[in-house]
């Protein structure tokens, strides 16, 4: 039953490929490629950096490898447990698949399937470059690769059984507001635990640089029971050509089975109720507001997005992988030892800005391509509506533009400025830093609104899928790209700043011209990634015809 | 008020609409008839600039609705066979949301939604989610919603889908009532019985072509009516 269940989307997307539109997709690709080249190119270095520091190297490279499993666990359980519950509450074809004579463990299989495969793509995409480049610097054998892999697999069908049995107890345990309340729970519950994990391992102290070696070793990442252990431990022998530790490889085989089970069972034992707790009931809203104000023209799509935001669970719920992003983010910086760093080179003050400045940039991509990209898409099929009535299509994304910038501006600055002054970083450097950001801010919400303009998707499941379709990722590689050769170039200008000033020569007529260079290059680059696709996106909503209703 | 000169769409090598020419005059109900996949719903998504005509020219209230589509989409009304709305908002937040797109003044678009909302019976559940709404209710606001402007054309596309009989009388009246005040009503509908009651003219449409037009008098005169026509051109 499961193959006929799981046909019609093999279908749809055997259907939806063509050399046409292989053609069409290649540049994605490629970038796609280029990005994974130069994450190994960057992991390798890393890692043949830290495998050469004295005594402690080797230590250092082994718990990095623990520690990026340990975080890959908790990221794949929040996102199952988000995925879950779109999955299987908010998705449109439950309607369908409950209405035909299907069996309920059927469905929950399909979904169960479906939420693995959702939540853990984006993963499974990006984290064979982190593999090839441990095995590669450790001349690892073939084994290594063959069991990385499936360790992996089975790491992610564990992961997926904790977050979807969650994700099923989350939905029972508030049934009052329906999943609204789930979701809340689930949030509040995240950032409790994730608070005090965090607070937990970072220790306050980290004032010399014994300090953050001994800091990093105390993070607590070995617990015999937790996956991320059961996984590094089934590994790394093979790493260090010592053959397999069969113990650890059974032990998540058998774990996997495991939590797979738990999560039928639950589903098997609540969903059905569950389902029924959150048919839309469309009561209970005040009609104050709406009976007093009335938007103009080009607030008019605003207020619409922004109502329809707070109430569709299935958008804001994407409000707690931010939150969690943003948290581990904060906490990064706080424990940031920048007094003991400030040994090693004069400008780690300059640096450390910028690095604050590319962690942003990260969380600004992923923000942007929730909430920006996908806010054409969010139309839906009411598309029709914009197209049948005389909207202006450049103030229609104009609109949509500055319903996601706003927001996602005051998040970003909110960040930086935040952990600037955490690093006790003031003047010239906070007023710099918080315009690059102010400029990245901008730049990236358009083209974040451009692109989704330009790739609209009117027909979804869920408007998480949206952003995390091929136009999406794209989308997110090319706004990282224009994060990094913005802040290349202000790196560069803070590096002829400070020769002319470390030679007390005072900047030369070379030095004056490559500030200039870089500063018309940062410009040219941001106001480009701005107005052209925001162009592009708006002349193509301009041509395009609505063949369905 | 209404005028198609020639126009024509395919989609991928295959005639959907081939060569239409109609003249709709002020405050004439004109029906469009034919079986499924004839080209009904086409013609009028290409009148309202859902769809862009290959060939030939379409005007609405003088204005090309290719060269000129803000100002002949501010003169029409158009309800759509299916009914997608904005799920999560109420249906007054829906009719705001409208009324702005078309610069309404506020003390205007408050009346006329409150007329409007009476007058399709939405007043009990006007700020309820349309999600929750049934699909006659959808159909309601739908109408509701394309009169908000008071639009010079209506476009309707199977005007009466979903709708229960008290519904279906309503509109009808409805109907009436504007072509009485001048507004040029299209309609492209299956239900025989109704066009050949409310419209002024009805055109038959078959493989894309329009192959016929008969006025309500030349109905009267053919036996079977329009339903004895409809098999006998159809066939």
């Amino acid at each position: 039953m499961l193959a006929i269940l799981i046909r019609p989307k093999i279908l749809s997307l055997k259907n939806s490929f063509s050399t046409a539109v292989f053609l069409r997709r290649m540049p994605f690709i490629a970038i796609g490629i280029m990005f994974w080249i130069l994450f190994y190119i960057g992991t390798y270095k890393v890692l043949s950096y830290v495998r050469s520091i004295d005594l402690f190297g080797e230590i250092l490279s082994k718990k990095l490898f623990s520690m990026t499993f340990f975080s890959l666990m908790g990221f794949l359980i929040l996102s199952n447990i988000i995925t879950a519950i779109s999955s299987f509450y908010l998705s449109k074809d439950i309607p369908f698949l409950l209405s035909k004579p299907v069996e309920i463990r059927h469905v929950i299989r399909l979904k169960s399937l479906e939420t693995v495969l959702n939540s853990s793509w984006m993963v499974m995409s990006f984290i064979p470059p982190v593999f090839f480049a441990y095995g590669i610097n450790y001349h690892a054998s073939a084994s290594f690769y063959i069991f990385i892999s499936l360790a992996f697999i089975l790491f992610i069908f564990l992961t997926a059984g904790i977050g979807i049995s969650a994700a099923h107890l989350l939905a029972r345990i508030f049934p009052a507001h329906r999943t609204r309340n789930a979701l809340l729970g689930a949030g509040i519950i995240l950032f409790i635990l994730l608070y005090i994990v965090m607070k937990s391992v970072i220790p306050r102290d980290l004032s010399t640089p014994e300090e953050l070696i001994n800091s990093m070793m105390s993070f607590k990442t070995d617990s015999p029971f937790l996956p991320s252990y059961w996984i590094t431990e089934t590994v790394l022998p093979l790493l260090e050509n010592k053959g397999l530790d069969i113990f650890y490889f059974l032990v998540l085989l058998s774990n996997a089975a495991f939590f797979l089970l738990v999560s039928s069972f639950t589903g098997m034992r609540f969903y059905r109720d569950n389902i029924e707790r959150i048919q839309p009931s469309g009561r209970g809203f005040s009609r104050g507001l709406s009976k007093g104000f009335y938007p103009g023209l080009s607030k008019a799509v605003f207020y619409k997005d922004t109502k329809t935001f707070f109430r569709d669970t299935g958008q804001w719920s994407q409000i707690f992988i931010i939150g969690a992003l943003v948290m581990v983010y904060i906490y990064n910086f706080r424990s940031v030892p920048v007094d003991a760093m400030s040994g090693m080179s004069i400008f780690i003050k300059e640096l450390m800005v910028l690095v604050n400045i590319v962690m942003a940039g990260l969380v600004l991509a992923a923000v942007a391509a929730r909430f920006l990209y996908t806010s054409v898409s969010l139309e839906g099929q009411a598309f029709w509506i914009i197209k049948a009535t005389p909207v202006d299509i450049s103030r229609f994304l104009w609109s949509k533009f500055m319903y996601g910038c706003v927001p996602v501006t005051v998040l970003i600055m909110f960040l930086v400025i935040l952990t600037n002054l955490a690093m006790n970083v003031k003047g010239l450097l906070m007023t710099v830093s918080s315009l690059t950001t102010l400029m990245l801010c901008i730049s990236i919400s358009g083209l974040g609104t451009g692109f989704g303009a330009i790739y609209p998707k009117f027909r979804y499941e869920n408007i998480a899928s949206v952003s995390m379709s091929l136009g999406g990722m794209a989308f997110m590689l090319i706004a990282f790209s224009v994060v990094l050769i913005t802040l290349f170039l202000e790196a560069w200008i803070f590096y002829i700043y400070h020769q002319g000033a470390v030679m007390d020569a005072g900047l030369g007529i070379t030095g004056k011209i490559q500030i200039a260079v870089c500063l018309i290059l940062m410009l040219s680059t941001n106001v480009a990634a701005f107005y052209l696709p925001m162009r592009v996106g708006i002349k193509k909503l301009e041509g395009m015809y609505v063949n369905g209703s | 008020m209404i005028s198609l000169e020639n126009v024509s769409k395919s989609f991928d090598g295959t005639h959907a609409v081939q060569n239409i020419s109609i003249s709709i005059s002020d405050g004439e109900v004109f029906g469009l008839v034919g079986p499924n996949g004839a080209g009904k719903t086409t013609t009028i998504r290409m009148m309202t600039g859902l769809l862009r005509p290959d060939k030939g020219k379409v005007l609405i209230g003088g204005f090309d609705i290719t060269e000129e589509p803000l100002k002949a989409k501010s003169v029409l009304g158009y309800v759509p066979d299916k009914a997608f709305l904005y799920e999560k908002l109420t249906a007054r937040e829906f009719m705001i949301f409208i009324a702005s797109v078309y610069s309404i003044k506020k003390s205007d678009a408050l009346t006329r939604i409150e007329n409007l909302f009476d007058l399709f019976g939405i007043k009990e559940i006007e700020d309820e989610l349309i999600e929750s709404f049934s699909q006659g209710m959808r159909q309601r606001l739908l109408f509701a919603s394309a009169l908000i402007h008071n639009p010079r054309v209506l476009l309707i596309d199977e005007p009466f889908l979903g709708l229960d009989p008290f519904g279906v009388r309503m509109l009808k009246g409805v109907v009436k009532d504007l072509s009485r005040n001048g507004v040029t009503v299209f309609l492209a509908t299956h239900s025989l019985h109704i066009a050949e009651e409310m419209c002024h003219r009805v055109g038959f449409i078959k493989k894309g072509s329009l192959v016929s037009i008969k006025t309500r008098e030349e109905l009267k005169g053919i036996e079977g009516g329009l339903e004895g026509l409809f098999f006998d051109i159809g066939r």
